[in-house]
């Protein structure tokens, strides 16, 4: 495990995603509701750009045909086809099977370091 | 047709369609008011009891020595059993109606209700009191949902009729959508599943298909088994199987085959489309394996054999399929022809083993194999 120092703490707004290189790989930092997550730019699906994708809450349900919104899951979905993924454990929401590749992120006097 | 020596407790059949030797035998089961309307005090017919528009089948629609010498086919408990249930040693048959299954394509609904009610009883009274081997469908006419819900809870302490069965569909709506849940409801407390029986939107309702409505039968005979999936995706999508998790589906009639790549590809489009649909929370091959059972007849027919049981296997059919004659119509499957079409590892669960498991019923439910006809 090595420690890649992806810039400022500042670089990473809330609810934005920035996809930065880290060694040879594209990895997605963001930053939801204060916590800093990272991610591959890989989808498992069809390696498309995830990252490029749009980052919500995720929508749920508690009966058919209600919609709920739950703030606290962070969900990426893959602009090429949809596919959506929990920031918090990577996993698909549709299917556990499939996960995105996720790292730990920390904050070092105000700089982001991803543990790849 | 003769019994398979693979099922020595005897086979379960779970689409037999039972006719009516003449109207008035429906007509005593009508409420007077009823009675008086389709008989009407004007000259000619009668108000028609069956809807027999749809397609006309240039051979007919019954196998012709199943013709007894008075009424419909599949009229007459002794035909039935000399030519169905004892050659095949049938300790269980659930009957299914004959043209009188198109009860929710009529336009009246309140009609179509109370037919619906004629409909139930005059089984339990006529079939199902003559012959223990026998169990009903309670039919109910879906142009009010909420009054097929009565009509099911009504039957609650029949536990002869042992399912809830629909025909036509006479909304726009294909069967997952909310407005037919009191059906899906009652259902589940009255301990029934629900079955669907090929023709569910085709017969008198256009359109027949997905892209328009079929001219010939051979068309519509053929594209039955979209019917089916529309229905069954509805079901996943709506959240149906969520709503009533209790609920177990059976798709009579309409193949097996399709259902591996129709399944394939609607788990696809939920990975990519969970977020319209959030209250799902399984694939779809995962309802599908928790909730659905699927019939036999027509096994589609492969060049061949280990193709089709290659595409079944994708399914787990051997958990799945539940043996259908669909006796006495001109399509039934040959119950010997079926088990050399079969792996033979499969036929104790197909012909019995999951009707078993689908109706809930245990080896002291069913007759034993010598039981025969006590009536009619």
């Amino acid at each position: 495990v090595s420690s890649q120092d992806v810039g400022p703490v500042e670089a990473f707004p809330e609810g934005e995603v920035r996809v930065v290189s880290a060694g040879r790989r594209e990895v997605g930092v963001t930053c939801w509701l204060g916590q800093l997550y990272a991610m591959r730019n890989v989808c498992p699906h069809q390696r498309g750009p995830v990252c490029r994708g749009w980052l919500t809450p995720r929508l749920t349900a508690t009966a058919p045909g209600t919609m709920e919104l739950r703030d606290e899951a962070p969900v990426i979905a893959c602009p090429w086809h949809g596919w959506e993924f929990d920031l918090r454990s990577g996993r698909a929401l549709s299917d556990e099977r499939y996960a995105l590749r996720t790292y730990p992120v920390r904050v070092e006097n105000g700089r982001v370091l991803v543990e790849l | 047709m003769s019994g398979p020596a693979a099922v020595p407790g005897g086979v379960i059949d779970c689409d037999v369609h039972h006719g009516r030797r003449s109207d008035s035998e429906l007509l005593e089961y009508l409420p007077q008011a009823w009675r008086e309307y389709v008989l009407g005090p004007a000259p000619g017919p009668p108000v028609p009891l069956t809807l027999r528009d749809g397609y006309p089948n240039p051979h007919g629609f019954m196998r012709r020595e199943t013709y007894p010498s008075e009424g419909e086919a599949g009229s007459d408990l002794a035909l039935m059993d000399e030519q169905l249930l004892r050659p095949t040693d049938t300790v269980r048959a659930v009957l299914t109606y004959g043209d009188d299954l198109h009860v929710s394509g009529l336009h009246n609904p309140y009609f179509a209700s109370a037919l619906a009610r004629a409909l139930n009883d005059w089984t339990i009274d006529h079939w199902l009191s003559a012959d223990e081997r026998l169990a009903g469908s309670i039919i109910v006419a879906c142009q009010l949902p909420d009054e097929a819900a009565k009509e099911i809870r009504r039957h609650s302490e029949e536990s002869r009729m042992v399912q809830v069965l629909l025909g036509d569909n006479p909304t726009k709506h294909p069967f997952g959508h909310p407005v037919f849940h009191p059906i899906y409801e009652a259902a589940v407390e009255t301990g029934r599943p629900i079955a669907i029986h090929a023709g569910a939107s085709d017969w008198a309702n256009p359109p027949s298909t997905g892209g328009g409505t079929a001219s010939t039968y051979i068309e519509a005979h053929t594209l039955w088994p979209q019917t089916a999936m529309t229905h069954l995706v509805s079901f996943v999508a709506h959240g149906v199987f969520e709503k009533f998790p209790e609920l177990r589906l059976l798709l009579i009639e309409t193949g097996a085959a399709w259902l591996a790549p129709l399944l394939w590809r609607f788990d696809a489009e939920y990975r990519g489309l969970r977020r319209e649909v959030p209250w799902m929370r399984r694939l779809p091959s995962e309802y599908f394996a928790r909730h659905v059972w699927v019939t036999t007849q027509p096994l589609e027919l492969s060049p061949r054999r280990e193709q089709m049981i290659e595409l079944l296997s994708w399914i787990g059919a051997d958990d799945k399929l539940v043996y259908s004659s669909d006796y006495p119509h001109w399509d039934a499957d040959d119950l010997d022809y079926l088990c050399a079409r079969l792996p033979r590892d499969w036929l104790a669960k197909v012909l019995r083993e999951n009707a078993m498991r689908l109706y809930g019923w245990s080896e002291a439910d069913l007759p034993a194999p010598a039981a025969r006809a006590t009536g009619e």
